[in-house]
């Protein structure tokens, strides 16, 4: 396991560790909205059109119902996720992992490749425009574990996305794959 | 859109279908830009063939999973709700493929007068490769049964509702 800074023990001691509750810089706005389901192709009237959605269950415009994992953009004044290539002209341009840390600190991994290991949520309410939505981010599993082509590190990212009233919107449980 | 309802709902039938069309670079910088996922194998060419060694620019794993819970929503009609989605990215989607969508049901369940379905998902490319392959359990009202509540409120005998092994 060439590079490894830390044992097996120690990965595991991150299971159940949880993050500051993160609060979404701005309350769901109907640009954001619009801007976020015409990318998806989603031309449901749900989304944009008062009349219709005033007349369904969810009593006004909201959100596809997993829109609050992206609800999480840098706030103004904040650091510019760009500058690196200023200073890195390889750097990748994604800001790092915190979009799928949701405020958790990350942990110091000694493997560079990252990939997606798979999502698994549960749905209960979609955002309402106006609304503004909180995620509490916890590491439901961390576990060093040795593949066929070397060691790598699984970790289960399990964030519960609210409304600022505490009403559940979803729980997104994700594995990610350290290699 | 037609309500759908779970009596009316066939084990093995596919439930709906989801055709998203060729995705273009101006389609995934489109995506990139909305939810400001400025990273450049999704739109930097030179950075994703020659840094990242990837066949071309990448249609964003965060875009095809919005695209599986349209299917499913929209498969499920107003008064249905997609309670529990489960998925895996099998391969790279890469600017210029055609991606679609469907969903099979695998198995219906009752509890508390609501109507459980269990389904099958795949995205595929132009040449039916599949590139993300899941599952969901949706909710469905039955004729003359109850609206299925929203907000979604989970009740312990529901857990007994699970994804299929291979899931």
């Amino acid at each position: 396991m060439e590079g490894t800074q830390i044992s097996a023990a120690e990965f595991a001691r991150y299971t159940g560790m949880s993050g500051e509750p993160k609060l979404a810089p701005t309350p769901l706005e109907r640009d954001a909205l619009r801007r976020f389901v015409q990318a998806v192709m989603d031309t449901d009237p749900l989304y944009y059109d008062d009349g219709y959605a005033k007349s369904t269950k969810y009593r006004g415009v909201v959100a596809p119902p997993l829109y609050p994992v992206h609800a999480f953009r840098p706030a103004p004044g904040g650091a510019d996720p760009l500058d690196m290539l200023h200073d890195d002209p390889d750097a990748d341009g994604s800001g790092g992992v915190e979009g799928v840390y949701f405020g958790l600190a990350p942990i110091p991994s000694p493997f560079k490749r990252l990939l997606n290991g798979g999502n698994e949520i549960e749905f209960y309410r979609c955002l309402a425009v106006g609304e503004r939505c909180i995620a509490n981010a916890r590491f439901a599993d961390v576990t060093l574990k040795q593949g066929k082509s070397g060691a790598m590190l699984l970790t289960t990212i399990e964030t519960r996305f609210t409304t600022e009233a505490g009403e559940l919107l979803l729980v997104n449980r994700q594995t990610l794959i350290w290699r | 859109m037609t309500q759908v309802w779970f009596d009316d709902v066939d084990i093995g039938a596919c439930i709906g279908t989801i055709d998203k069309g060729v995705m273009t670079t101006a389609h995934i910088m489109r995506w990139s830009a909305a939810v400001e996922n400025f990273h450049r194998i999704h739109y930097d060419w030179r950075f994703a063939t020659g840094h990242d060694k990837l066949p071309d620019v990448l249609v964003n794993g965060s875009w095809k999973q919005h695209v599986l819970v349209q299917l499913v929503k929209d498969s499920l009609g107003p008064g249905g709700w997609l309670w529990k989605l489960k998925f895996r990215y099998k391969k790279m989607d890469v600017a210029g493929d055609r991606i679609r969508g469907r969903a099979d049901v695998l198995a219906k369940d009752v509890i508390d007068g609501l109507g459980f379905v269990t389904l099958r998902l795949v995205l595929t490319d132009q040449n039916d490769q599949v590139s993300t392959a899941g599952h969901a359990i949706g909710v469905l009202p039955l004729r003359g049964g109850p609206a299925v509540p929203y907000p979604f409120v989970r009740k312990p005998a529901y857990d007994a509702l699970t994804f299929p092994a291979d899931a």
